[in-house]
């Protein structure tokens, strides 16, 4: 950057500093102190210690990677697709992936309690098939919370690929056919390694969204599928244990910060940046 | 026409000002002719939006309504000690216990409330007035499952197995709930054990556990549960609404449960929230709130129930309330909930 441009970003850099860091420092300090007054480890040692806190970790976790699967596999198809659409096909693509981003997150939430109800189509769809006896709910599982979250979630693994190859070209496909690559050899060591830098991108954005979606975890994963937020939730809002939550907080932000450090740095990998 | 040409520095020193007035307290001038008060999300806040809103505007102060449960309003007082988010709360006593020992509400001053002398006797409190009795007990669906009558019959009786949907104790209803299922099994108001191994035992067979109250009235809209643990409004309102929806009364009686408005300590306009606890009380506003869809029981003496809300509870009913000791629930609390999500968490 320019010494000029320096003052246009200032004032966001003070935003960020006041609304983000100073808030962040805080919450860690708070994390350090007990009811009693005293400054220590105890709250994290409470949390490590305790069977249910490492369950609702592990699950959050999981269910970020799950999603993050999820996605990548419901979003291949669609980044082949537009990979080999023409220009106009292309923004029609971009335009569907952002049109349910236009829907708020909460309002497509109680939308599947109705797809996933037990009078909703996907039950009733099963029942009259025989797949399953009588038409049930199929909400209150973890597989209900991934196939929502990944719906949900979609575009931000979308948009960094399809960003990442409209940049590409894709006289390199020619290339590799003149050479004799067959499709298959075309995806996997071409077309896949050129969108990887957007690929370990949308997944950063994935898992740490998924990971953090309060509204989606506690609607469609009802009351006996606790994550870390809710487990905040709680500890703020029913238990006002503020440094308990504050702790609780900075661990999820510390393992997805480290899952997410490791994304990036593999993107940054050069094997992968010289495709970029 | 803009033609000055536009330094560096003024769009900083703009920049700036932008990010420094909220430090400066410039928002705080909305304390002049407003008042900012709590109230429950859903019914409450529309009723209250409806009937109370406009009262307080004639008196000359705009009422903000800031959606927010019983127990968040608790936390967001904690987060914002000496600096309320909001003016007045409206929570229920187990609430009123904690913000009275955490020294979060002033006790008020019923001189200036004239319609004061009207409340019943038990409403009038110091620490301010209650607007309302909620009492609760069983919202189900006839087309679905028979009315029930106990709290055992929930867990006994097959047929209501997989069609009950619970809750924590984030709410004050299931929390009165809990403590009455403990007592059906041999418990107490301070002995829970009971309720969660049934409630452990119950798991297995299909009981639906939600994680809000307003989300258990959208399982039950969608048909997902057929009976859950209600106020008497949610039921009223789910019915003005067309839903298939009664209420029954528990045979061991029904958990009542005050809902009072509290001036909170510090708040920033605290005759706009005497004019707000004014009208709220008054029999004009009360006989509006007493009709469909809110169908909130009135406190004040020259309000009487409606024909609808008759229908709901009997003299009878009224003598059978069950007022819960709240001085021995809110110790507990914090044990129950984290207990309650060890035991159901799969």
């Amino acid at each position: 950057m320019t010494r000029g441009g320096i003052p246009f970003v200032a004032p966001m850099l003070a935003l960020s500093i006041a609304g983000f860091l100073v808030p962040l420092v805080v919450l860690g300090a708070f994390s350090f102190s007990d009811p009693a007054g005293g400054f220590g480890m105890a709250n994290y040692a409470k949390l490590f210690a305790d069977p249910l806190a490492l369950r609702v970790l592990f699950d959050t976790l999981a269910l970020g990677f799950k999603v993050v699967v999820t996605t990548t596999l419901i979003g291949l198809p669609i980044i082949l697709l537009f990979w080999h659409a023409g220009p106009r096909e292309r923004s029609l693509i971009v335009f569907l992936t952002l049109l349910p981003m236009l829907v708020s997150n909460v309002v497509r939430t109680f939308a599947w309690i109705v797809i996933l109800g037990r009078q909703g189509p996907v039950s009733q769809t099963l029942a009259q098939l025989g797949f399953i006896p009588a038409p049930r709910s199929l909400l209150f599982n973890e597989t209900a919370v991934v196939v929502v979250l990944s719906q949900i979630e979609l575009p931000l693994l979308l948009l960094p690929v399809m960003a990442v190859l409209s940049r590409t070209d894709r006289s390199l496909v020619s290339a590799a056919e003149t050479l004799g690559a067959g499709p298959w050899r075309i995806l996997a060591t071409v077309i896949l390694p050129l969108a990887a830098p957007g690929i370990l991108a949308g997944w950063v954005l994935v898992f740490a969204s998924a990971t953090t979606s309060y509204v989606t975890q506690s609607v469609i994963g009802g009351a006996r599928h606790i994550y870390l937020p809710q487990y905040i939730y709680r500890e703020v809002g029913v238990l006002f244990q503020w440094p308990s939550a504050a702790a609780i907080a900075f661990v999820l932000l510390a393992t997805t910060g480290i899952i997410m450090a490791a994304m990036a740095t593999l993107s940054r990998h050069p094997r992968l940046a010289a495709h970029g | 026409m803009l033609n000055r040409k536009i330094s560096r520095r003024s769009v900083m020193a703009g920049l700036g000002g932008l990010v420094a007035a909220p430090m400066l307290g410039v928002s705080r001038a909305r304390a002049a002719g407003s008042v900012v008060v709590a109230a429950f999300p859903g019914s409450w806040e529309d009723a209250y939006r409806a009937a109370v809103a406009p009262v307080v505007k004639a008196a000359g102060t705009e009422l903000v309504l800031a959606p927010a449960l019983a127990q968040d309003q608790l936390a967001k007082l904690l987060a914002s000690q000496g600096k309320p988010a909001f003016d007045a709360m409206m929570v229920s006593p187990g609430q009123t216990t904690e913000a009275i020992a955490r020294g979060l509400i002033e006790k008020v001053d019923p001189s200036k409330l004239k319609n004061w002398s009207k409340l019943l006797p038990a409403a009038q409190t110091e620490w301010g007035p209650n607007v309302t009795v909620e009492i609760t007990g069983f919202a189900y669906n006839p087309n679905l499952v028979p009315k029930p009558k106990t709290y055992r019959e929930l867990f006994d009786n097959p047929v209501y197995h997989g069609k009950v949907g619970w809750v924590g104790f984030g709410s004050n209803t299931a929390t009165l709930a809990w403590v009455e299922i403990a007592k059906a099994f041999g418990g107490s108001e301070d002995n829970l054990a009971p309720a969660f191994k049934i409630l452990a035992e119950h798991l297995n067979k299909g009981a639906v556990i939600a994680n809000s109250g307003n989300q258990q009235m959208a399982l039950y809209q969608q048909n997902e549960i057929a009976v859950f643990i209600s106020s008497v409004g949610n039921v009223a309102n789910l019915k003005a609404r067309g839903v298939p929806c009664e209420f029954a009364h528990p045979t061991t009686g029904s958990p009542a449960l005050p809902v009072a408005l509290h001036l909170v300590k510090g708040a920033a306009n605290p005759e706009g929230v005497y004019q707000y606890m004014d009208a709220a009380i008054s029999a004009d506003v009360q006989r509006k709130l007493a009709q469909p869809p809110s169908e909130i029981l009135p406190t004040n003496t020259d309000v009487p129930l409606t024909d609808s809300l008759k229908s709901f509870i009997s003299d009878a009913d009224i003598k059978n309330l069950i007022y819960p000791n709240w001085a021995k629930i809110n110790p507990n609390r914090a044990a129950w909930s984290a207990e309650f999500d060890r035991v159901v968490k799969k």
